[in-house]
Formats: structure tokens, sequence, C-alpha cells
């Protein structure tokens, strides 16, 4: 234990002599919180439609009205004269809508006039989601105008959004931020920690000293470990300004799942530095696990359910994606131990085998007595 | 002009030796894009099916069950579970087992017998504000479905206005060319950085600086002869992942081919140039590598490779113009899944090499100054 500490303590020094470390390790976290929490977001908002309203009518502008009130689109003008494909094409707006002419006299008659929406599919998770709200602006305009005689009997939703009422994207984004940020800077340190070793020849000090590998492994994680609870308390009070965190009613699920999410992380990035030796690599390497994959395979983005079974158990190597559900359970949900016990175990497996992996890679290559 | 020449190429040679016994670097260059490129293209997909549902029919009428069927029937649900109590669905929903529930109420039949509107109860976890409104979706549809076939729905009914939706350019709504797209470019670009900030401080540190400093080559044929090989490399990277996304996930490429090129180079020298720019201020390879992993995170999230620009927040919207990766963003898209025409992409390729131009230039002064 005491050894363990005295390894802790030279980091510790060397950590504190690099004024620049210390100032990205406070600034870092909170640009990234506000970062991933405003920044990502898949639900639809001021989506520019460019309208064609070729009718000109009483009731075609009614018809509009319901698209302007919609917070989803924002009516934006085309160019006079430019055809819908080519407005979409130069990039002037992501949908179209064609209200023909003669649309009032036809909807009066009841004849059914069709109005269309043409989308850019590029996007094509955007485009579904305009399609659907197309759809349900048109259908509160029949009920509204009660063209095509609505029937009076149907059955009707009545829903309850739970969890989350106001269908708030920062809420969502915001907690899964607290699980990008702090994989980020523990794995960072971890890696650049373990590889300046071997770039500037010192780990053969780390070799032939009368350290376990364990005690070596364990020492110089346990300090990236203290400043990832640093980083957690920063990134918390910023969450409770800013993204409306409220303590959870049992605080030790996210502390316990906390300290061994940082233990996964540190260790993922120490053992890319002993594997690979040189910075650079090392960097890249968390760049992948710590950075791209966690963003868009953990869940933050997307529901891990979405992904194919086939590729599935890259999520579930992430310790971000069980990390994620956690955060996730405990400040929206409430939840206590219970629901969290299969992510937190998963944490506690991937932890044990990343410090695993780290004593193998240091114990091949130290001095036996 | 020859001087130049010569001192460049025995430069570039000597550069391209040094990346020659550090083949960890290409391969790390070369393999690791493709891979995720791959794995994001099948993985990536924000469309929600199998929404596990759970029902609550107090009714318990044909009626009731004629509504159950018709959702069940709906591909997009998978109904895990049936409750006798709401209380029951309701301890379900807490412990994740369920996405959302309906409750059809005691006198749901009684209602719509008598030519009342019937009241469902839907509850849905929308923690995921994303997949709740699309399951707010399929459910009103497959309500309407169910409305229809048994004659009540307003929207069918004869007359009503009716929408179509066309979608251009990808009339399938493939999922993968958004993403493979997006994750195309970031890969090039931050990669561009990285490697660069790296090589930039390396002699720095090793103590070889100087050396170079006293041979007759002037620090911007220095510079030019180190970005060089790793320029190659990324660009070779950029058409191995074009090549990738076009035979694995069919992208097309309808646009002009010199467009990607074009930006495609811009967009390795802006990086290039951020990459140099950080080293130089920093004093040593560690600092270099994590000011630039800084940086990258940013310029990731702002470019809306991985999701729409129009999302977020105007001032966040305003500071992506500061980002040049959203720029290569659109071109990429622009060409490849669209066919947007020049007159569309200019402005998106002026401010990518006005960025390529100005970061080049300020790296290539801050490396002289050393």
């Amino acid at each position: 234990m005491k050894r363990i500490l005295a390894q802790a303590n030279k980091e510790w020094m060397l950590f504190r002599r690099d004024k620049l470390l210390i100032v990205l390790a406070v600034l870092m976290p909170l640009v990234l919180m506000i970062l991933y929490g405003f920044s990502q977001s898949l639900r639809l908002r001021n989506v520019r439609l460019l309208v064609y309203d070729y009718d000109n009518t009483p009731l075609s502008r009614s018809y509009l009205e319901g698209y302007g009130a919609a917070l989803d689109f924002r009516i934006t003008a085309h160019e006079p004269g430019e055809s819908p494909e080519r407005a979409i094409n130069n990039g002037r707006g992501r949908a179209a809508l064609i209200i023909p002419a003669n649309f009032q006299r036809d909807a009066l008659r009841g004849v059914g006039p069709t109005i269309q929406l043409m989308v850019d599919g590029t996007d094509s998770n955007a485009a579904t989601a305009l399609g659907t709200i197309a759809q349900a602006i048109n259908l509160s305009f029949s009920q509204r105008t009660s063209i095509g005689r609505p029937a009076p009997k149907l059955a009707r939703l009545d829903q309850r959004l739970w969890f989350n009422p106001g269908l708030s994207n920062p809420v969502f984004f915001g907690t899964g931020a607290l699980g990008m940020v702090l994989v980020l800077f523990p794995a960072l340190l971890g890696a650049l920690a373990t590889a300046r070793e071997y770039e500037l020849g010192t780990i053969i000090q780390a070799y032939a000293s009368s350290l376990t590998a364990a005690q070596w492994v364990l020492g110089k994680g346990l300090l990236y470990i203290l400043i990832g609870l640093v980083e957690l308390v920063i990134c918390f009070l910023l969450g409770v300004a800013v993204f409306s965190y409220r303590l959870p009613s049992d605080p030790t699920v996210l502390l316990v799942a906390t300290v061994l999410y940082l233990f996964s992380g540190v260790f993922y990035g120490m053992a890319l530095g002993n594997a690979s030796g040189n910075q650079s690599s090392a960097i890249q390497g968390v760049q992948l696990g710590a950075f791209l994959l966690s963003l868009l395979l953990s869940g933050f983005l997307f529901p891990v359910r979405n992904i194919p079974p086939g590729i599935r158990w890259i999520s579930y190597i992430l310790p971000a994606t069980h990390y994620v559900k956690v955060v996730r359970n405990s400040l929206l949900r409430d939840a206590g131990w219970m629901t969290s016990l299969r992510p937190m175990a998963a944490l506690w497996i991937l932890a044990v085998l990343f410090l695993l992996w780290n004593v193998l890679q240091m114990r091949k290559m130290q001095f036996k007595d | 002009m020859r001087a130049f020449l010569r001192r460049y190429l025995a430069l570039t040679t000597k550069e391209v030796q040094q990346l020659r016994r550090n083949r960890g670097l290409v391969i790390q260059l070369l393999i690791p894009p493709t891979v995720v490129l791959v794995i994001f293209g099948y993985a990536l997909n924000p469309k929600v099916r199998d929404l596990r549902l759970g029902l609550v029919d107090e009714s318990l009428t044909p009626q009731s069950r004629n509504f159950i069927n018709s959702l069940s029937e709906n591909v997009n649900f998978a109904v895990t579970q049936r409750f006798a109590r709401v209380e029951e669905a309701e301890a379900a929903m807490n412990h994740l087992k369920l996405d959302l529930f309906v409750v059809i109420p005691v006198e749901f039949a009684r209602s719509l017998g008598r030519g009342q509107t019937a009241e469902v109860q839907v509850v849905i976890d929308a923690v995921d504000a994303n997949t709740a409104q699309i399951a707010q979706g399929y459910l009103q549809r497959a309500l309407n479905d169910y409305n229809a076939a048994n004659g009540f729905d307003p929207a069918v009914a004869t007359g009503a206005v009716e929408v179509r939706s066309a979608y251009l350019y990808n009339p399938g709504l493939e999922t993968s060319w958004f993403y493979v797209t997006g994750i195309m470019s970031i890969l090039m670009f931050i990669n561009a950085s990285l490697v660069a900030s790296a090589l930039a401080v390396k002699e720095k540190e090793t103590g070889t600086i100087e050396q170079l400093l006293m041979t007759p080559a002037q620090t911007g044929e220095m510079l030019l002869a180190k970005t060089s090989p790793v320029f190659v490399l990324l660009m070779v990277v950029l058409f191995i992942a074009l090549g990738v996304a076009m035979l694995i996930f069919d992208l097309p490429f309808h646009g002009a081919f010199w467009l990607f090129v074009v930006s495609g180079i811009c967009a390795a020298l802006a990086g290039i140039g951020i990459g140099v720019m950080l080293a130089t201020v920093s004093k040593s390879q560690q600092q270099a590598q994590l000011l630039t992993f800084f940086v990258n995170p940013p310029i990731t999230l702002l470019s809306g490779a991985s999701s729409p620009i129009e999302n977020m927040p105007m001032i966040f919207q305003m500071l992506s113009y500061l980002d040049p990766l959203r720029y290569l963003v659109t071109i990429v898209r622009g060409v490849t899944v669209k066919d947007a025409p020049f007159s569309a992409l200019w402005p998106n390729l002026a401010a990518l090499s006005a960025f390529a131009v100005v970061l080049f230039s300020i790296s290539a002064w801050r490396f002289r100054k050393q």
C-alpha cells in the first residue's frame, strides 16, 4: 500500500509541474460537457421549409399557418422561378411544400387535393421525422377545418411522457455527457503517463524496481482516478446549473459506478500506452476508443438496441455504454441499485479486465528476483 | 528553384525514411479509419424498431382485443407483456422492462358503442426524446390504421387533404450514407491534426531540431517536407474511405469529383495547419497532443457530422461557422449523395480553402519563429 502511494505521489509531482495539464484538466470537462449536452440532438427544430403556394387562397394560407406555428419548421423564401428540386439541391431548404392550384376549391368540394412534400433524404432520420410531422400537421388541419367530415366517434390517444415530459434533449444528452467527459481525460492522462515512460526510457526503472507489476499499475492509476473524481464534482455542479441535474435519492449508485468507470478508463489508456510505447499512437487509440466509439456506439446518441446484433458486442465492451445507463437511471429516473445491477457488474468486470491487461503487460517485462 | 527542389526532396526523403521506420504510425493511419468506417456504417441507425410495448386491458371486450391486435400487428412494436393492473405496468417501466405501455380503460367499448370518443392512455419512457417522439409517431399511425379499419378516420374519410412525401436523393432512406460521409470527413481531419502535431514537435523534443536549423534549408521548406508524407497518407486514407463507402454501402457519387479532391486537399492542409500550430505553442510532445486532443472534440461535435446543425442552439450554430470540418462535411455530402451544383457549394469551398491558407500560413510563421 505504501509503495502504491509513493508511486502515486511521484505521478502527482510530475502532474503538478505541468501547468497546461492542470488548466486542461479543469477546462476540458466544462467545455466538453456543454458541447456534448447542447450540440447533439436528433430532434428536429427550425427546419427550413420552402413553400410553393400555387393556390394562394385563404384556405391555403390557413393550411400553411399550421406549419408556421410548428416549432419544427421555419418557412423560408425561395428565389423567384426556382423549382423546388433546384432549391433543395442548392441547400436553400431541407424540404419543400407544394400546394397545388385550386387547392381551396377542391378541398371545399370534397375532392381531396394532394399536397406534396419534397424532403432532402440525405439525413434519413430527419427525413423520416419530417414526413411524420407533416402527416400530424395535416391531420390536425383536417380536424380543425372539418374538411372531409370527421367522424365523431374514434379512439384517441392520451399520452403521458415519463421522466422527461418536455421531451427535452439537453436533459438526455446532458446526462450522457457526464459519461463522455469522464472517460476522455482520465484515459488520455493514463495513456500519456505510460507512453512517456517508454519514450524517455524511464520504464526500465520500473522494470528494475522492487515494485510488483500490480503496485506500479495501481500507483500510476490512482492519481488519475482522483483527478477524475474532481472532474466529477466539477461536471456535476455544471450539470446542476445547466442541465437540471438533481442529486439522486441514493447517490452511492452513481458514486460507485463513477469510480469503476474511472478505473476502466484510466487502465484502458495505460494499457494503450504500454502496448504502443509512443505517445502519438497511444493518443490515437484513446481517440478511437474513448472518443469516437464512445460517442457513437455507447447509447449516448442512439439506443444500443438499434445496433445490429452482429456488432453489438462492441458496445458492450465499451465502459461508456454501461456507465451512461447508470447515469441516466439514477439522474433521470431516480432508480436505485436494483435497476443498475447489471451495468454495474459489467463495469466491474471491464475495470478488472483492463487492470489485468496492464499487469500482464508489465509482468512480461519485469525482472525476476 | 532547383536548389529549393533539391533541398525539398532531400528533406522529404528523410521524413519518408523516418515514417517508414515508424511502421506503426502508417498502419495506424490506414487501417483503423477503414475498419471504423465499416463499423459505423453498419451500426449507426437512429431508426427505432421493436419498441417494448406493455398492455393493460381493463376493458376485456371484443373491441379492446381488436384494438390490441391492430397494435401487435405493427412491426414497430414488440408486445412483451400483458398486465392486469396499471401499477404492475408502471413498476415494469420503472425497472426498464418496457419502453411504453397502453392502458385501455374499462369504458372503452361502451364509449365506442355510444358513438363517443374513447380515450386510450399511453405512457412513454421519454428519457430519450428522439425515441419517444418516434414512438409517438408510430402509435398515432397505428391508431389511424385502427380508426380507418373501423371506419372512424377523418384522414381517410373522403375528401380530406392528403400529404404525400417524396424523399429526394435517398428514396430508400438509407441511413448509412449520412453517417459514412460524416465519419469519413471526421477521421481524415482529426488524424491530420493529431499526426502533424506529433511530427512537428518530435524534433524539438529529441533535440535534433538544432541540426535541422543548421542546414541550409529554410523553415518553410522544412515544414513542407515534414508534412508532405503525412499529407499523401491522409489523401490515401480519404480515397480508401470513399472506395469502402461506395463498395460496401453503395454510396452514390453524383457530383463533381474534382470538388471532392480539392476540398479533401484543403481540409488536410487545414488539419495539418491546426496540428502544427498547436505544436509550436507547446513545450513537449505531450502538451502538443493534449492541446490537439482538446481541440478535436469540439471540431467534431460542431461539424454536423453526427447530428444536424439546425438542431443546435443559435450560439452553437454561429460557432460552427468557425469549424473547418463543417464545410468539408457539407461538400462531401453535396457531391456524393446529392448532385449539388457548384453555385451552391462554392461558399463552402471558399471558406475551407481560406481556412487551409490561413491555418497553414500561421503554422509556417510560428514554426519559423522557433
